[in-house]
């Protein structure tokens, strides 16, 4: 692993469920602290192509290198790579039995061997920035979802990874709940850390991202800077897509 | 109030119908009740509980104690609710293992092992349990006499029962070292998966169930220490013997067929309580333990199995329940569980209704707290809060 | 779409089934092991039921004992004894007849047409009837038969389909008054309910088969067989009533409220909007319970009577077939099996369609 390389380089992803070819043929190059958002309409592949990169699902075909480290069959190469690369969820995916301290402390102690004491300590640091520190020691279940999303965001981060994936956080979310957690990403984005987010919030997407991909059918069919991507979008179909997201 | 609004009113009708009903479940407890002490009184009995103190005048073929001929009654009945208990937790704990595998099998992604629980599950869940008993007792008897008795790693299997190596110890000391055994392993459980524990360092609270463990392995190795007669040597090995087999320790083929039984039977209802425990088992979890990089044991032992087995516990109580039942099956073979000595006993004393009563307190008293137990566990360990986006 | 021309898979066949069979030595191990296992089962099972097994039906234990398999001569000889018990040779067909004749009414319980109250209720009320005629005799000149001499399958089919006719309405009843607004006959019936469903099954049929006669005044004791059924139908009730309070349960609150704001009385509300409901809601746990019902008709073989599994028995332990009892065991075995695991088939297909149903909704 090469801290100094692309976080991460696709090239010709290919991926099949059953017979539906799902990616076709992706190609992406995303650097080092660079804030990437990834949307489209249902079904067009977006949350695969994230879920490809820890390898959630196993791509048929295609090249994927994070720092430098080809993801191939070595199990050692899959675990490498997710102890580096976070990831939430659009439900939370938290651990219904176990506390918001021990869904941050249960990878660092267990993956990372870090002790307990220090792993809580480190836990109670990202759970105060994502501003919920006084909820330690509730079960998520106690939680509203906005405070899951970022207990979720804090578990990731406990971790220390240096790429964070984002699929969908806030789609599962109410509508008040939402500035919430997307304070937080803003808060993550201008410290540096390297981002893919799958969202449809544009706004989100406007303030903080470097570059916006627009995917339909597998393929991505627009790669530009944000203020390109929503001014004048080149194709037709990004142009329709807007056009329903953004209302008008 | 004349006679229609008298019935209209809805009171005095709900009133009545309760009335009704009680003094007819009254009635026919009565009649049955004084029946019985007619029945009794012709044959020279008298009714009350003053029989517990004779003595039985029969014997028992398998006790954890030692009994005799003229114990009394009550003596009887506890080695039988002793017997009872005993085979309840082996056939429970085997049935169990059996069923974590079996579900696991079933549960997991190997086609050729996916094959074969079902096989497992698929037979032995749709022969009746006695069918099965009787199959195992006809196979035992069918073992060769003890003349031409199979010689296994130490052991003499004969018709007669199997014959292992064991250790000159009392009873009560084999006991006692099971009890320490079991209660060491209990709290060595609690220790590792309490959350009173969970902030401690993991090393340490691994070294402290292990140290819980040992405590209790030291007591039990105490207590088969004092309960050994010194002029005896340790262990005991079977031998055969002319027509029979000396030495050793003798499981009686009533025993181990029931046993036997009970575990493969329950195993394959428990096998497939696990296989829907591991199911409900939300997806994100698993992905959001591997997104975090936990290895597929830890995957397995921190988040899989905790949540699948909260989710088959209450099933499970059922099955467990269910399964302390089918040990009276045991009278079908010769097994002195406790149904069996109530069921001698009635006809031996002909104090029916005392008998009767017994068994319905006894088993009531087993069913309710075994059912208590685990529902307590059942509510310590249940999900705290709403649960949202759990089964995705 | 462009679909990709230049498509390499990544997985081969012998890759996949790496993958599925070997994908880490722990897989490998187990795939071994459980492979292993499946063709030495399938090859003992086939070897000693066909290969190496004797069928001649004049064949005895000497020439038996030559091949090393299954003796199904036994079987040869001594079916009657095991499907029909002590039922007069002569009158076997009879009791062959009431065996299909409750075949038929399960299989036409069953079927989706039948599932109104009124159907179900005429074809098991008649089912029974014809098959009581049938087996007891006395009337349209066929000998008698008395129900001690019955044995074997009609027997154990007897005792299923009475527990059931007598069972169901019984555990209505109970889950009815369970749910009563009536505090004295909910609490009651709930006590009931709680304790029998807490003794084993086997104590009741003891008392009912041998301590009862002692506790009923003369009138009441009859038929030991029916004091069994009618154990057996007490303790499917209490069973089958809590499933039918499941059902209950899962009944949205409004269903019953507005039976009442049409002003519905209580057995309208009951039988028209409540009952209905709820028993489609527990049908799956209902066919569950009634194949638990099916297998443990063969506990009375422990109070003394002689259905298949006793009737499988004494075909074994007297004479010369003392030798075949696996045989046998097997024989039976596959006709509870066959029985069991259809019914509990046809258990998991309905769950399977009315799951399937209710996403629809």
């Amino acid at each position: 692993m090469d801290l100094n390389t692309d976080a991460i380089a696709i090239s010709d992803l290919h991926k099949y469920y059953g017979r539906f070819h799902a990616l076709q043929g992706i190609n992406l190059t995303i650097r080092k602290g660079e804030k990437v958002v990834v949307c489209g309409p249902s079904g067009s592949g977006k949350s695969t192509l994230i879920r490809c990169i820890n390898q959630l699902e196993e791509h048929d075909a295609g090249d994927i290198r994070v720092f430098g480290t080809l993801l191939d069959d070595n199990v050692g190469s899959i675990d490498e790579i997710r102890r580096e690369v976070g990831m939430v969820f659009q439900h939370f995916n938290l651990f219904p039995h176990m506390t918001v301290l021990e869904n941050c402390t249960l990878a660092p102690t267990l993956v990372r061997k870090i002790s307990r004491a220090e792993a809580e300590k480190t836990a109670m640091r990202f759970l105060e920035k994502v501003r919920i520190p006084d909820q330690a020691h509730k079960f998520p279940g106690q939680l509203s979802g906005g405070q899951q999303q970022r207990v979720a965001i804090a578990r990731a981060l406990c971790m220390q990874p240096h790429i964070l994936l984002f699929d969908e956080p806030t789609s599962a979310l109410d509508p008040e709940m939402i500035a919430e957690v997307l304070d937080v990403m803003v808060s993550l984005a201008t410290e540096g850390m390297t981002m893919v987010c799958v969202t449809h919030e544009m706004g989100f997407a406007r303030k903080v991202a470097d570059r916006v991909i627009f995917m339909d059918k597998g393929e991505i069919v627009e790669e530009a800077p944000p203020e390109e991507f929503f001014s004048a979008p080149k194709n037709e179909r990004s142009k329709l897509f807007l056009a329903q997201v953004l209302g008008h | 109030m004349d006679r229609a609004s008298f019935w209209r009113s809805k009171t005095i009708r709900d009133g009545v119908l309760q009335a009704a009903f009680l003094a007819a479940l009254i009635g026919l407890v009565l009649t049955a009740v004084l029946t019985a002490r007619a029945n009794l009184a012709a044959q020279g009995l008298t009714s009350g509980f003053d029989f517990l103190w004779k003595s039985t005048g029969w014997e028992m073929n398998f006790t954890l104690l030692h009994s005799e001929r003229d114990d009394p009654y009550w003596y009887f009945l506890l080695l039988g609710l002793m017997n009872t208990l005993f085979m309840g937790t082996i056939g429970l704990a085997g049935a169990s293992v059996i069923g974590l595998v079996v579900g696991l099998m079933r549960s997991g992604r190997n086609p050729a092992a996916r094959l074969l629980g079902t096989l497992y599950i698929e037979l032995f869940r749709n022969l009746p349990l006695i069918v099965q008993l009787f199959f195992w007792y006809a196979l035992a008897n069918a073992l060769p006499n003890p003349r031409q008795a199979i010689e296994f790693a130490g052991a003499i299997i004969s018709s007669r029962g199997i014959y292992v190596p064991g250790l000159t110890v009392t009873s009560g000391a084999v006991a006692l070292a099971v009890a320490a055994l079991l209660i060491g392993a209990a709290l060595a459980i609690w220790i590792a998966t309490a959350r009173r524990f969970r902030r401690m360092e993991r090393q340490r609270q691994r070294g402290a169930a292990l140290m819980a463990f040992g405590l209790a392995a030291l007591v039990a190795v105490i207590a088969l220490v004092t309960g050994h007669d010194s002029t005896q040597p340790w262990t005991t090995f079977p031998a055969v013997d002319g027509l029979r087999v000396s030495g050793g320790f003798r499981i009686q083929p009533e025993f181990y067929c029931l046993a036997i039984a009970i575990m493969t039977y329950g195993g394959a209802y428990i096998g497939e309580i696990v296989r829907g425990g591991f199911k409900a088992v939300g997806r994100g979890q698993m992905e959001a333990s591997r997104a975090l990089g936990l290895s597929n044991w830890q995957v397995f032992t921190q988040v899989q199995m905790p949540l699948a087995f909260r989710a088959m516990l209450p099933i499970l109580i059922n099955q467990y329940v269910w399964l302390i039942k089918a040990t009276t099956l045991g009278i079908a073979v010769g097994f002195s569980d406790f149904f069996m000595v109530i069921a001698s006993s009635i006809n031996h004393s002909g104090q029916t209704i005392e008998f009767i009563s017994i068994l319905v307190g006894g088993f009531l008293f087993i069913n309710f707290s075994l059912a208590a137990i685990l529902n307590r566990l059942n509510r310590a360990i249940a999900l705290k809060g709403h649960q949202t986006g759990g089964a995705a | 779409m462009t679909l990709a021309t230049d498509f390499r898979p990544r997985h081969s066949r012998l890759y996949r089934l790496r993958r599925a069979y070997f994908a880490s030595p722990l897989t490998g191990l187990v795939t071994l092991l459980s492979v292993a296992i499946l063709a030495w089962l399938a090859w003992i099972v086939l070897d000693w039921t066909v290969l190496q097994a004797t069928f001649d039906a004049d064949a005895n234990q000497a020439i038996c004992a030559e091949r090393a398999g299954a003796c199904w001569s036994v079987i040869a000889n001594r079916w009657r004894i095991i499907l029909f018990g002590l039922y007069p040779l002569d009158e076997q067909w009879r009791a062959g007849v009431a065996c299909a004749v409750v075949a038929l009414v399960i299989v036409l319980s069953c079927l989706p047409l039948m599932w109104r109250f009124s159907r179900l209720a005429l074809v098991w009320v008649l089912g029974t009837a014809v098959f009581y005629t049938l087996m007891r005799g006395g009337i349209f000149g066929l000998v008698p038969v008395n129900e001690q001499q019955w044995g074997g399958l009609p027997l154990t089919l007897f005792i299923f389909v009475a527990t059931g006719i007598l069972g169901m309405p019984l555990a209505i009843g109970l889950a009815l008054m369970r749910r009563s607004e009536l505090p004295v006959i909910a609490r009651v019936s709930g006590w009931i309910i709680d304790t029998i469903r807490s003794l084993p099954l086997l104590a009741i049929l003891f008392t009912c088969a041998i301590v009862l006669p002692f506790m009923l005044p003369g009138f009441l004791i009859g038929e030991k067989l029916y004091r069994v059924i009618f154990g057996a139908a007490l303790f499917f009730a209490a069973y089958q009533a809590e499933i039918i309070r499941g059902g209950f349960q899962g009944i949205p609150r409004g269903q019953e409220e507005a039976a009442k704001a049409l002003g519905l009385g209580y057995w309208q509300r009951m039988g028209k909007v409540v009952l209905p409901q709820a028993f489609r809601l527990a049908l799956p746990a209902t066919i569950n319970q009634f194949v638990i019902a099916f297998m443990e008709t063969s506990l009375v073989v422990v109070v003394g009577f002689m259905e298949l599994l006793a009737a499988s028995n004494t075909a074994f332990r007297t004479g010369e077939w003392r030798f075949a009892y696996i045989e046998v065991y097997v024989f039976i075995s596959a006709i509870y099996f066959a029985f069991v695991f259809g019914l509990s088939r046809y258990g998991a297909w309905l769950e399977a369609r009315m799951s399937a149903g209710q996403r629809k909704d």
